[in-house]
């Protein structure tokens, strides 16, 4: 690697291969194939169960893969002190000592790290009017939420995993903390995956997302190509074997009248008869989910029934 | 690390520096008291001539705190308890380790800090518990010269310090297999009695090999000093065994295996004429012991057991931590 200076667009923070992870009999994630460009807010989108935490977790290094390979911030996930400075990770219980103050953290923190940012913790805290000498198992789940995350950022890590990390603020807490985040991106040197099962957290700040259903990943990329990629064509119920030829069709629902799809497209879809027209970041997520009843685009199908 | 191994447990450690402290006060008093009782004692048997029986006179202290004393038995398993069991157990119950696991530490670091302040908090504790009733016990096993015998060998000298480090590494392990707290101080309390028990009654008594001595049953013979006696009997012409007396006896030879020239009369025992003497002289007795000159040998035996113990349940903790996912 010496001499050889890699190109920002290029790098990346996270790239797997086939990453699975099987417990026993149940399989959490399976053949997973991602690639997350340093410096994104990446979603990690998906239902209950689909395999995000699973995901994060060996990530982070703290579960193996049972197959497959990865690379994070260049490395492999492993016990050593270079990999571990440069992740930061936050588990969905929001882990902290819930008879140790904030303060206890702080400190705690700038022991077992070499690079601690204690004054934005205390900073953010006295921001947020938390206070930083109770035990933490006294404050609020928000609160607590806010100091754990905080103290995650104190690190100054380059990748950052949340797994759901706003699923204990309320929404303006959640605004303000998905602005922090963004800010801290934006300052450079930061990439972060957040797991979540609301699309909405992705669209306010993410650009990459990440979309698992049933242990294996539907969909990854960068959020403006996707939807860029993808659209949704309204047309008359007739013969769509063509369009099926031309263009990956990910959802297609029929009624009597008309016939729905939503496609992966390669190059322009030229068909008069059907309507074009672009596609949102939620009806794009229920598709690749394969729910039975998205509920975007069953009311379309009942607008084109009334007809 | 240190400094958050120190944050986590400082209030248990408060607490076992009161508890000791307190322990301390009690048999300071008590032993001092004990010491005076003792050479008092001994000065006015020496001046009448009558300290053969001493032993069977004098009773050192009291009762209570003598009971507290054998209390102490159980204050390894304490360690294992309130300080090894929780220790990784509720860090990965409570996800906890999630946050110290994901600092600039590797787990191997975590484990060796942590285990290593709890093992040395262990054996401090095990050891200042130990030495205080060694010395309390002193002039008690001046008079009874019973500190080989179990119950009184583990709470003495070195082995309370080995049942220290087994206790804590036991809990680590538990709470590293299991992940929560409860079923962890379950397995470490009944791990440890087992252990503990096993070893006393199946293993200790071989360490090395007991001396047997056959005597005649007119010339009794005991072992000098604090020796620890495994069997005592009773071998009649054949070499068997003869049931232990219980009841009427002569020189422990029961009525019902005395040869047939003592024929004991219906209404208690007379004093053995010559035939019967004659006919007993073909009895043995036996003891089988083990002397007390090896005592510290077994200290050193037993304690090399449960510090080996330790290590490998500590390897185990080190694999399941660093091995597995966690």
């Amino acid at each position: 690697m010496i001499g050889v200076q890699a190109v920002p667009e290029a790098a990346t923070a996270i790239r797997t291969i086939g990453l699975s992870k099987r417990y026993h009999r149940v399989t959490a994630l399976s053949e997973a194939t991602i690639t997350v460009p340093e410096g994104r807010i990446s979603a990690l989108i998906g239902p209950n169960g689909a395999g995000k935490t699973t995901l994060l977790r060996l990530l982070a290094g703290l579960t193996r893969p049972t197959g497959g390979e990865m690379t994070v911030n260049g490395g492999i996930p492993r016990q050593d002190p270079a990999f571990l400075a440069g992740i930061g990770f936050l588990a969905q219980e929001v882990p902290l000592y819930r008879r140790l103050s904030a303060e206890d953290h702080i400190r705690a923190g700038a022991h077992l790290n070499p690079c601690w940012d204690g004054v934005s913790v205390r900073e953010r805290l006295a921001a947020l009017a938390i206070p930083v000498d109770r035990a933490v198992g006294t404050l609020s789940g928000g609160q607590r939420a806010q100091v754990a995350l905080a103290l995650t950022l104190a690190k100054r890590p380059r990748l950052l995993l949340l797994d759901e990390p706003v699923a204990a603020l309320d929404p303006l807490a959640r605004r303000n903390f998905l602005a922090i985040l963004a800010d801290a991106v934006a300052a450079g040197g930061l990439t972060v995956v957040l797991s979540s099962h609301l699309v909405a957290d992705a669209e306010r700040v993410c650009d990459h997302i990440i979309m698992l259903a049933a242990s294996r990943v539907q969909l990854c990329g960068d959020i403006d190509t996707l939807l860029a990629e993808h659209q949704i064509l309204v047309g008359p119920r007739k013969d769509t074997s063509a369009i099926e030829r031309d263009h990956r069709v990910v959802q297609l629902t029929r009624t009597p009248r008309q016939v729905t799809m939503l496609v992966r497209r390669n190059g322009p879809v030229i068909d008069p008869a059907f309507a074009v027209s672009d596609v949102s970041l939620e009806e794009l997520v229920l598709a690749y989910m394969g729910q039975d009843a998205p509920p975007t685009l069953a009311r379309l199908t009942s607008i084109g029934d009334s007809e | 690390m240190t400094w958050l191994v120190w944050r986590l447990h400082r209030t248990q450690l408060y607490i076992a520096a009161a508890l000791l402290a307190a322990l301390t006060v009690l048999l300071l008093v008590t032993g001092l008291q004990m010491a005076s009782q003792y050479h008092s004692a001994l000065a006015a048997c020496a001046a009448s001539h009558s300290c053969a029986n001493l032993a069977s006179t004098l009773f050192l202290g009291s009762h209570a705190v003598g009971f507290g004393v054998i209390m102490t038995l159980g204050v390894p398993a304490l360690f294992g308890l309130f300080w090894g069991a929780p220790l990784v157990a509720s860090e990965l119950e409570t996800g906890t380790s999630q946050f110290a696991w994901m600092q600039t530490v590797t787990r191997k670091h975590w484990l060796a800090v942590t285990a290593g302040w709890m093992l040395l908090a262990a054996a401090a504790w095990g050891g200042a518990v130990s030495g205080l009733v060694t010395w309390w016990s002193g002039p008690d096993n001046a008079l009874q010269l019973d500190q080989f015998k179990p119950g009184r060998f583990d709470i003495m000298g070195i082995v309370p310090v080995g049942y220290a480090l087994f206790a804590m590494a036991l809990g680590l392990c538990a709470g590293a297999l299991l992940r929560r707290t409860l079923p962890a101080l379950a397995v470490t309390l009944a791990g440890f009695i087992v252990v503990r028990a096993v070893i006393t009654v199946w293993l200790r008594p071989h360490y090395l090999s007991a001396v047997t001595v056959t005597y005649k049953l007119f010339s009794p013979f005991t072992p000098t000093g604090s020796y620890w006696q495994l069997a005592q009997g009773v071998l009649n012409p054949a070499g068997r065994l003869v049931p232990a007396a219980n009841g009427l006896a002569i020189d422990g030879v029961p009525v019902g295996s005395l040869p047939s020239a003592c024929a004991a009369p219906a209404s208690g025992l007379q004093p053995p004429g010559p035939a019967c003497r004659q006919a007993l002289a073909a009895f043995h007795g036996f003891i089988t012991y083990q002397p007390a000159s090896r005592y510290w040998a077994f200290q050193g035996i037993e304690f090399g057991i449960f510090a080996a113990l330790a290590t490998v349940l500590i390897a185990v903790t080190a694999v399941m931590l660093l091995r597995r996912d966690v």
